[in-house]
């Protein structure tokens, strides 16, 4: 998530508008779940990781190895899908017996996951496209002109800000336990985890508590207003989002209509 | 007094807990001077800073900005709290944004300033804290003295009358303190700012003060310029304190190997004058 996050400020798309950003990957998310087949999705998922790879500068690897993260669950999913129960064994691919009914594969579920895999992939790289290119400050005063709620937005931003100090303050914590031999066994190391769990705690408690009066030492009472450096933005800056997407959406039409659907 | 800017008459505070941080003090901080207060670890310093803007309310006595009571209604204390600004002591407790612009503007909008004033004040105060160069990094990616130069930032954007800095120079390293301590006194001298300095770096204290107090156990125990502060050995050095290191030369040299000063040095500079005053009246005899 800390990678992530030094790749967005690195990402050579970070002055870009947010908006323009966050309309190209969120429309063309729409449409990846809209056309569900296995073609657009596949195009959607290369054009993401060639935006972000080439324009963005985010290296392959890591955009590759960001990809393999929701695999695991991806697979699980598309498995249980793809399996199906049924009386008549004709109807599966590939079958096996079971107290009388059949569990396996028919055709049709099978499309249904390997339809459904890509789509979710598809997706899933429109987020990192956006995640990877656009710094969180960015993306909350985008949101912030959206008009989205004030108060998530707020939560949202002082989340952000204290996930870096509680990894800080942990990692420090961990040192020292470390240092002190506190995980040199499994007892310990319990029982450190737990001193862990409980310092860091109250640490937050008393932090917020720290906050609230420097907060109200510069005036505030209950809105966090900040001001932010405005960045332009163009209607040129839509087109990418509308051009790709005006083309899958045609291309999907036009398949469905004389082709029968693409795959 | 007239030319006290704010002023404590016999304050007292107690926390919930029953611990008496402070102790019917009475002090004044001269307007358009840097005023240290010294104390060790628990001397009652940040509790005293925390009454001066109202953020603590005096459990007896009282505290006044301009000769007037401070008012304490939600009005009044955002009306002082503008004028009384206060850095805190770890920046990560004031930094509350992600972005540093943001962090700085906070103070500024909430004081309701038109947008154009507002992206001025906070140029000025990047400007002035030399981070204008900062202005669009992530918080967490700062170094520790970079912070602390944007919480003083978003302090200064609101203007204020006061400056009031717990242990500015705490956790910097020597160079940081001296840009820290001349940044201070630039900004105290150009917008004619009254500065409060809390801090037990001994030896800043006559470089950069006018006026210094001492505290322990929540009672002020010595107020004067910082020479006649230091000249007080025995009471410094029963609260944990030290006189700064030339003030203990001259001491040593004076006690300890005879020679006759006409005076006592706290500073580099005064001890060369001290010094060059003692060679030429040699020289004369």
């Amino acid at each position: 998530m800390i990678n992530i996050d030094k790749y967005a400020y690195a990402s050579k798309l970070h002055q870009k508008n947010s908006i323009e950003k966050i309309a190209f990957a969120f429309i063309t998310l729409c449409v990846c779940l809209w056309a569900n087949s296995i073609l657009p999705s596949l195009v959607i998922l290369l054009v993401m990781t060639w935006v972000s790879v080439r324009k963005g500068g985010i290296p392959l690897p890591f955009f590759l190895k960001l990809l393999l993260l929701p695999m695991s669950f991806l697979i699980l999913g598309v498995l249980m899908i793809a399996f199906q129960i049924s009386n008549d064994p004709q109807q599966f691919v590939l079958s096996v017996p079971v107290f009388g009914t059949f569990l396996g594969f028919s055709k049709a579920g099978m499309e249904t996951a390997v339809r459904l895999f890509f789509r979710a992939l598809g997706a899933v790289s429109c987020l990192y496209y956006l995640s990877l290119n656009t710094p969180m400050v960015d993306l909350l005063s985008a949101l912030r002109k959206l008009k989205c709620p004030k108060l998530l937005v707020e939560l949202m931003s002082l989340i952000y800000r204290f996930i870096f100090i509680l990894t800080e303050t942990t990692e420090t914590m961990v040192t020292a336990q470390n240092s002190r031999l506190g995980y040199s066994g499994l007892k310990a190391g319990y029982h450190s985890l737990g001193a862990l769990a409980a310092t860091l705690f109250i640490r937050a408690y008393k932090r917020s508590d720290q906050i609230y009066t420097a907060m109200e030492a510069r005036g505030y009472d209950g809105d966090i207003i900040v001001l932010e450096e405005a960045v332009p933005y163009s209607w040129k800056g839509f087109l990418p989002a509308v051009l790709l997407n005006a083309f899958l959406i045609v291309s999907v039409l036009l398949a469905r209509q004389y082709l029968g659907g693409l795959l | 007094m007239k030319d006290y800017i704010l002023e404590t008459q016999a304050l007292s505070y107690t926390y919930a807990d029953g611990t008496r941080a402070l102790k019917e003090i009475t002090l004044g901080i001269k307007r358009g001077q840097t005023t240290a207060v010294l104390g060790g670890n628990g001397a009652g310093k940040s509790t005293l800073f925390l009454n001066f803007n109202g953020i603590l309310k005096p459990s007896s006595g009282q505290v006044l900005f301009k000769e007037k009571p401070l008012d304490y209604s939600r009005k009044g204390l955002k009306e002082l709290r503008r004028k009384v600004g206060i850095v805190f002591q770890d920046p990560d407790s004031q930094l509350f944004s992600a972005n540093v612009y943001q962090d700085i503007s906070f103070g500024a909008v909430n004081m309701k300033l038109p947008e154009r004033e507002i992206r001025r004040r906070v140029d000025a105060a990047m400007e002035r804290t030399r981070i204008t160069h900062l202005k669009n990094k992530a918080t967490h990616s700062l170094s520790f003295g970079q912070k602390k130069r944007v919480a003083i930032a978003g302090v200064l954007v609101m203007e204020p009358a006061v400056l009031v800095l717990d242990e500015p120079t705490a956790g910097l390293d020597p160079m940081g303190v001296s840009e820290i301590m001349k940044l201070l006194q630039e900004t105290q001298k150009e917008l004619g700012l009254s500065v409060v300095i809390s801090t037990h770096e001994i030896d800043i204290v006559p470089l950069y003060c006018d006026f210094a107090y001492v505290m322990d156990q929540g009672e002020i125990i010595l107020g004067g310029t910082p020479k006649e502060v230091f000249s007080e050995r025995e009471a410094i050095r029963s609260v944990h304190l030290r006189l700064p290191r030339i003030g203990h030369l001259m001491e040593i040299l004076t006690k300890k190997d005879d020679f006759a000063f006409a005076e006592t040095a706290m500073t580099i500079s005064e001890a060369r004058t001290v010094l060059n005053g003692w060679k030429n009246e040699r020289t004369t005899l």
